[in-house]
């Protein structure tokens, strides 16, 4: 290998960002960002390591296979580099901000590390963006959120993506309101999640039929609701389901054209939430955009507090978008270079010519620059 | 960042539907007549060229790849649906793939074999260290792991019945169905890692986003089998 081709050489899931495609994903953050912003939601950043207890507890549970871990030679405590923001918002909302007024409204962006991506991303640095809502446990705080999160993701660019809206306690719950032991209810959650019927036909006694046609229920929203409410469910069970068809009813009036989907049995990564938990999947099966949902976080002083929110994923978000054209920009030669100002000012990206070029058109070509500055005029390349 | 792709996104797309070459494949050919999908002439002569081949269904195509490979063209939803061994999907664990229904197909064992010598003396308990070859790597580690047992894979592609005679290991770890290539070489069967069949799988974003036809090539593939059960 040469030198410059070690050089070049980044570990495994990193990657340089080069111009355009940087600016792209800097406007689509903030994009995002405007998005949030207009619902009032305030913007806070946390750092990129902290304390490998914090960032593991609550809804951070699970993220410790997933965790860059370093010593700290001035704490001699471990620290983590953060897979997750969500943790870091629940740590700020119930420490420093937990005098400050309820409904809680906070948002943010930024890079996030892994040990390992994911199989379908493989990236191991990416960048996300989202929202929580702290403190408010009724239901329209639930529909405040999925719209901010539809909305703000159309606002980046992207149409005709799916949302997809689970309860991932209902399966526990329901196992336990039939008297199905844990190890039993595990092994159901995990053949409901991947749509395994096999292992649900093997199930003894009539609970293997409910939970066949709970998988049957896993589809568009209308049917899915018309589905689940003719099983046959303890009335508390039930009662989820009426409450998803209010919700369902109500989201529809602020979207009328978002695809709607329910899946009961959905709960991988959703282990720690509960009530409801929403994902935005891109059009023809290109992966997840967004995912969040209702969870709760805990204070110092060990009082819980609910919280909900969602995380865009801003690299699934780029994949699935068309691609922008090239921005425009002038060359203006360094003759000229007094009308830059001007024509900044009006808006034009501009590039003056630090030498004097003979054929400026010619030089502007060689830049890629799309116009050039001729005579008083912008003329396109 | 990684943008070369800039693919149309339209739900007019037609779904594919990724069948395994080689033996599977005989097996699923009623399966398929079954739900009623009848693939172009192309597809039934097996030296052609061509790769993707319509059917008499506008909005389904089919692609013919290896059968490790229908487990990879489904997960990165390159393939919407697809038929494959469990071996392959427990090999991989991808999580974007849903097996939903075992077409009860393609029926063999994954197993342990070592040659019929060392096999008399040989007590699987007291293992500790094993070198094993095999085209199943995870599977085969997992599997020594939850014994307790460190197992030093050999990653081979076929023949793996070769590799106890020229002495790369002297185990394997491979699908067995009748056992006559392993008598041939002189092996045998000492343990049993699980059974094999095929099964019907499918893109989860595929499921998400076009649950209506996605479901309904489910419910057929169900209504097919149901139908041979009976």
């Amino acid at each position: 290998m040469t030198d410059a081709a070690s050089k070049a050489l980044l570990p495994i899931g990193l990657h340089d960002t080069l111009a355009p495609m940087a600016e792209r994903e800097a406007s689509v953050v903030s994009t995002l960002l405007n998005s949030f912003y207009s619902f009032g939601y305030g913007q806070i950043a946390a750092p990129l390591a902290e304390f490998e207890e914090t960032l593991l507890s609550g809804v951070g549970a699970s993220e410790g296979r997933r965790m860059f871990r370093l010593m700290d030679p001035a704490s001699r405590q471990m620290l983590g580099i953060r897979t997750d923001i969500t943790t870091q918002i629940a740590r700020i909302a119930t420490t420093r901000l937990a005098e400050a007024a309820r409904p809680l409204r906070l948002c943010y962006a930024g890079q996030v590390l892994r040990v390992e991506g994911d199989q379908l991303r493989r990236e191991r640095e990416v960048c996300q963006a989202g929202v929580e809502l702290v403190g408010e446990a009724a239901t329209t705080a639930d529909l405040e959120v999925l719209s901010l999160a539809i909305q703000s993701v159309r606002a980046a660019g992207i149409d005709g993506f799916t949302v997809d809206l689970t309860l991932p306690q209902f399966v526990p719950q329901l196992c336990d309101s039939l008297g199905v032991d844990a190890e039993t209810t595990a092994r159901i959650r995990e053949a409901l999640d991947s749509k395994d019927i096999d292992t649900l036909n093997a199930l003894e006694g009539d609970a293997g039929a409910l939970f066949k046609a709970l998988l049957s229920a896993a589809g568009p929203a209308d049917i899915a609701l018309e589905r689940l409410a003719r099983l046959d469910l303890p009335a508390a069970i039930a009662s989820q389901i009426d409450g998803m068809a209010a919700f369902v009813a109500a989201l529809r009036e602020q979207h009328s054209k978002v695809t709607l989907t329910i899946d009961l049995g959905e709960y991988r990564n959703f282990e720690y939430h509960e009530g409801l938990c929403f994902t935005l999947f891109a059009p023809d099966g290109d992966g997840e955009l967004a995912r969040g949902g209702r969870y709760s976080v805990s204070g110092e002083d060990g009082d819980a507090e609910t919280a909900v929110g969602f995380t865009v994923y801003v690299d699934a978000v780029m994949r699935a978008r068309a691609e922008d054209d090239v921005p425009n920009c002038v060359f203006v030669p360094l003759e000229e270079a007094a009308q830059a100002a001007t024509l900044r000012a009006e808006g034009w990206r501009v590039v003056t010519g630090l030498t004097a070029a003979a054929d400026a058109a010619q030089e502007a070509k060689r830049m890629g620059y799309t116009h050039v500055y001729d005579a008083g005029q912008i003329n396109e390349l | 960042m990684n943008l070369q792709k800039a693919k149309t996104v339209s739900a007019d797309n037609p779904l594919i539907l990724a069948l395994p070459k080689g033996r599977i494949l005989k097996e699923v050919r009623p399966l398929l007549d079954a739900v009623g999908i009848e693939p172009e002439a192309a597809f039934n002569d097996s030296s052609a060229r061509q790769l993707t081949f319509n059917t008499n269904h506008p909005g389904v195509k089919i692609i013919r790849v290896r059968s490790f490979d229908v487990a990879t063209f489904v997960a990165f939803a390159g393939a919407h649906m697809g038929i494959c061994g469990n071996d392959v999907l427990l090999e991989f664990g991808y999580d974007e793939i849903y097996a939903p229904l075992d077409l009860d197909i393609g029926h063999c064992r994954m197993s342990i074999a070592e040659p019929v010598e060392l096999s008399k003396t040989d007590d699987p308990k007291k293992w500790s260290h094993v070198r094993v070859a095999t085209k199943y790597p995870a599977i085969t580690s997992r599997y020594f792991a939850d014994r307790g047992v460190q197992a030093e894979c050999i990653k081979l592609n076929g023949a793996m019945e070769l590799a106890p005679t020229l002495g790369l290991c002297r185990r394997i770890v491979d699908l067995v169905s009748t056992g006559d290539t392993l008598r041939a070489n002189g092996l045998v069967e000492v343990e049993q890692i699980m059974d094999i069949t095929s099964r019907f799988i499918v893109n989860r974003g595929a499921f998400k986003t076009r649950p209506t036809e996605v479901s309904a090539w489910i419910g057929k593939f169900e209504e097919a089998m149901n139908a041979n059960a009976a």
